[in-house]
């Protein structure tokens, strides 16, 4: 099933946001499934790293709070501790992503996601998170300041 | 059989880049100087006629220093066959203590990386021309 995009087009790049997520300020997705919620990197999150070289998730049972790392990336470019952008326990790993970080670049969206946690205090939250719109809007901002200093 | 033609990432501006053409240096003054050729893609990239040619019909290891996979695509443009394609980035995944910094020069991690990278070289070419040596 394709989901409904924002497509941000900046220079040669184009960023990819959708519609029915929720983010938080450093590029970590949210995808509310019932009472669990999967976790992710956002397109231009994983664009602006470059390409991953390890991804490490932290193991089920993590109990975490919104800023708590849940994962951490190493890319060509970069080392990036990735922090919770919800409450609750982490309660499903992408295992795949030990031997094929790349699936972060290739498809951040889908095949390349981290984590499910189990949403202990969602409401508030949601709150506290941008929706696509407001996303889109800060990565905007993001990218024609980092194009303005080249 | 003819040589095998080494053609990495021209890196320039880039460690993995730099890796790449280091690692190519390794493994064609070094390793197995009488098997392969270095065929710079820079060369490849301006249309040189004689690097066309060396290109032209050969077996080539390609190494790429990033997903862009320039040299890869060169050497298929210029009408070569690409073997085997690496990429930097893969080998230090399986060389996760080599990480590259530094650009003109490698540091210490970059440089044993490149060694690596020139020893999986050397590992392919001896497949290739049937040769068995110690990398």
């Amino acid at each position: 099933m394709s989901e409904e995009m924002l497509e941000l087009t900046v220079d040669k790049f184009t960023f990819r946001v959708p519609k029915s997520l929720y983010f938080n300020d450093a590029g970590i997705w949210v995808r509310p499934e019932g009472s669990v919620a999967r976790l992710g990197l956002s397109d231009f999150a994983q664009q602006r790293s470059g390409d991953m070289a390890f991804a490490e998730v932290k193991p089920v049972g993590t109990v975490l709070k919104p800023g708590d790392e849940f994962a951490s990336v190493e890319t060509i470019k970069v080392n990036i501790s990735l922090p919770s952008p919800v409450t609750g326990a982490l309660v499903e790993v992408n295992t795949e992503l030990q031997d094929a970080p790349e699936l972060i670049n290739q498809d951040p969206y889908g095949k390349g996601w981290f984590a499910v946690v189990e949403l202990t205090d969602w409401a508030n939250d949601k709150v506290r998170l941008l929706d696509a719109e407001a996303y889109y809007a800060l990565i905007q901002r993001q990218a024609e300041e980092e194009l303005e200093k080249q | 059989m003819n040589r095998v033609v080494i053609v990495p990432c021209s890196g320039i501006g880039k460690s993995y880049g730099t890796v790449a053409r280091e690692g190519a240096y390794v493994v064609t003054e070094d390793l197995r100087p009488d098997t392969t050729q270095l065929v710079p893609l820079s060369l490849l990239v301006l249309g040189d006629e004689q690097a066309r040619a060396d290109v032209s019909g050969a077996q080539a290891i390609t190494i790429d220093g990033c997903k862009l996979a320039c040299a890869t695509k060169m050497v298929a443009e210029s009408g070569g066959t690409v073997a085997h394609d690496l990429a930097v980035l893969d080998v230090y995944r399986r060389h996760r203590n080599l990480k590259p910094a530094g650009i003109a020069e490698l540091n210490k991690g970059g440089q044993r990386l490149a060694q690596a990278l020139a020893e999986e070289v050397a590992t392919l070419v001896d497949e290739m021309t049937g040769e068995v040596k110690n990398a």
